[in-house]
């Protein structure tokens, strides 16, 4: 079992003049879906005597730059290439030779070295300008060497603030849907680089539409284990379950609200779907809807105060917004004839959803106010099942576009799409988490 | 584990074979015992879970009552589908001591919520149809597996017909 606790002790190294601000390679001087910015990622250096944890520095590498391709600004400088090996070179701003990184035509570099002693490490890691040759970033980490994946997604995430002037997405986990070890449809997580896969559900039945508390610790999934498709709380971390929702017939797609005190579901009444708010313990606030057609797929506004959900009012599937309170829905998509999976964006600006369009189904994104509908995927098998990670730029959905469904992440434009998972069954119903504190 | 759930499916095959030799107070209090001591269960022998587990979903389940099928994102019953469930219902009629569950499915486009969700509108209106020609309510129940147990696994509308049905499930005469 994960440890509950992480004890990540997270010391600047920041050096004098070197500011995030004062970085030239800020901002806009490139966008996503480029894959252009050339940054080498070197191997930490073990300064540890012995072998102990010798792969280190290399994982440590090699997490930071699947992150990093996932991101779309970078393009990951081949390891091969690298003159300046790890274990007899610099990792300061004052003992690297920049010659050596410019020539293989790395505008950035991260370097830095670990230490092991027991259980424990203690890895510095640096970003540098190879071109102004000084520092943009510096953080130490200590934890137990099992903290590996968190320490390397929290310097990506640094990266990315560093040249984005936001956080990046990565110290964060997926959970999802996937056949790939039989034929019922499991839960799973992971970490966003693809690592740390865990299976979290071995039912033998249907499990379907997981998504995660604030505090990223418990899941929300409808599983037909006890023959009708109830609602169910996992803590992530200690295993323990509680059923949330057994109301005859569905109950279905629990959505924390974001304050984590509530959660809207779908339920079933007089054999149709409607939209509720139920507390923590399962008991019914509020129905939100009340109509005559399907009303599924509650998506919170980032305030809490509104729920964006699909809907058939219109005699098609629509995106719709309602306040919590209920009253009369403002429809949101005008174009398209099948409308569904609304996700509202953590920067409560745009409302990603999937339509039926060109032959398949494909990811949009509408302002909140049903303006400026953008569509990100297209003729490339069905994209569905759109997630927005924590940072509002990202998003993970499912695609058939190599066959049987797999994980992609894209940018919010759908300049970058980059494939996650690869290995057998269908993967889909992605959720990605808020960061992980 | 694995060893465990592999004896509560052979119970539940047992279950299942026993039913229908069984009364039918015996089953009918069978089909409610979502509590009971098989719990995890739960569910109607010959459900198309249950025969999904079993790996014997899409052969051989056709029982006394027909399937009936819908066009795309629609639970509009056809006439087609009229004439079957009034076929249905005088077979109720002829035994009134049958218990259904009326199982609602869909093809495999589109959302899985958004499809679980209609496959709880098709279900529905089977059974509101059927009790407008005078079969209780409380012979029927519903659930709906969206689209979670295809029948075909072809990726082409010829299949996905076949998938867009609402199957009856007799619990006990």
């Amino acid at each position: 079992m994960r440890r509950m606790w992480w004890t990540l002790l997270v010391i600047s190294l920041v050096m004098g003049g070197a500011r995030p601000s004062d970085a030239q390679v800020r901002g806009t001087i490139f966008g996503p879906g480029a894959h252009s910015y050339p940054i080498a990622v070197s191997p930490l250096r073990n300064l540890s005597e012995g072998s102990a944890a010798a792969n280190f520095g290399a994982q440590f590498a090699d997490i930071v730059s699947a992150d990093l391709n996932l991101s779309g600004f970078f393009k990951i400088l081949d390891r091969a290439a690298y003159i300046e090996k790890p274990e007899t070179s610099g990792y300061t701003a004052d003992s690297i030779n920049f010659d050596n990184w410019s020539v293989i035509g790395a505008l950035a570099l991260v370097k830095g070295a670990y230490s092991v002693s027991g259980d424990n490490v203690t890895a510095e890691v640096r970003l540098f300008d190879v071109y102004q040759r000084r520092q943009l970033a510096g953080v130490r980490y200590h934890g137990s060497l099992g903290e590996l994946r968190r320490m390397a997604n929290k310097f990506a995430d640094e990266i990315m603030k560093q040249f984005s002037g936001e956080r990046g997405p990565f110290d964060t986990r997926l959970a999802f849907v996937s056949t790939r070890d039989g034929k019922f449809k499991e839960l799973y997580a992971m970490s966003p680089d693809g690592g740390d896969l865990q299976q979290v559900t071995k039912t033998q039945t249907i499990n379907v539409s997981p998504s995660w508390s604030p505090d990223s610790r418990l899941l929300l999934y409808t599983s037909y284990k006890r023959g009708n498709p109830d609602l169910y709380e996992l803590d992530f971390l200690s295993g323990r379950e509680v059923l949330i929702s057994s109301r005859p017939g569905l109950n279905l797609g629990g959505r924390f609200s974001p304050d984590g005190s509530k959660i809207a579901l779908t339920i079933e009444d007089k054999g149709n779907a409607d939209i509720a708010i139920v507390d923590r313990g399962g008991n019914l606030l509020r129905r939100v809807t009340d109509s005559w057609a399907i009303d599924v797929s509650p998506s919170w506004s980032p305030d809490g105060r509104r729920l964006a959900f699909t809907s058939n009012r219109s005699g098609a599937p629509q995106i719709y917004i309602v306040g919590v309170e209920g009253g009369e829905p403002r429809r949101v998509t005008f174009s398209g004839t099948y409308n569904t999976s609304p996700a509202w964006s953590p920067k409560g600006d745009l409302i990603a959803y999937v339509s039926r369009a060109d032959g398949g189904f494909n990811l949009f994104t509408v302002k909140v106010d049903g303006s400026d509908t953008r569509q990100l995927t297209q003729a490339a098998g069905d994209n569905e099942d759109p997630s927005w990670a924590p940072d509002g730029r990202y998003m993970v959905f499912s695609s058939s576009r190599t066959g049987r469904k797999k994980l992609f992440v894209t940018d919010l434009t759908g300049s970058s799409q980059v494939q996650l998972t690869r290995v057998g069954g269908d993967d889909s119903s992605p959720a990605w988490s808020r960061w992980l504190e | 584990m694995a060893v465990r759930l592999r004896a509560v499916a052979v119970l539940g095959v047992i279950l299942a074979v026993v039913s229908v030799g069984c009364s039918a107070k015996k089953k009918g209090a069978a089909a409610g015992a979502a509590g009971g001591g098989v719990g995890e269960e739960g569910l109607a022998p010959g459900s198309s879970l249950e025969r999904y587990k079993q790996g014997t979903l899409g052969t051989g389940e056709e029982g006394p009552l027909k399937d009936i099928h819908f066009a795309f994102d629609s639970a509009d019953l056809d006439e087609q589908a009229r004439g079957l469930l009034r076929d249905d219902a005088s077979w109720l009629k002829d035994h009134s001591r049958a218990k259904v569950e009326i199982e609602g499915h869909c093809d495999e486009r589109g959302t899985v919520e958004y499809n679980l969700a209609l496959g709880t509108r098709r279900a529905g209106a089977a059974k509101e149809y059927v009790v407008a020609l005078g079969i209780p309510a409380d012979r029927l129940t519903t659930i709906s597996y969206g689209e979670e147990l295809p029948l075909c696994h072809e990726h082409n509308e010829e299949c996905w017909q076949k998938n867009r049905r609402v199957h009856f499930v007799v619990l006990g005469e």
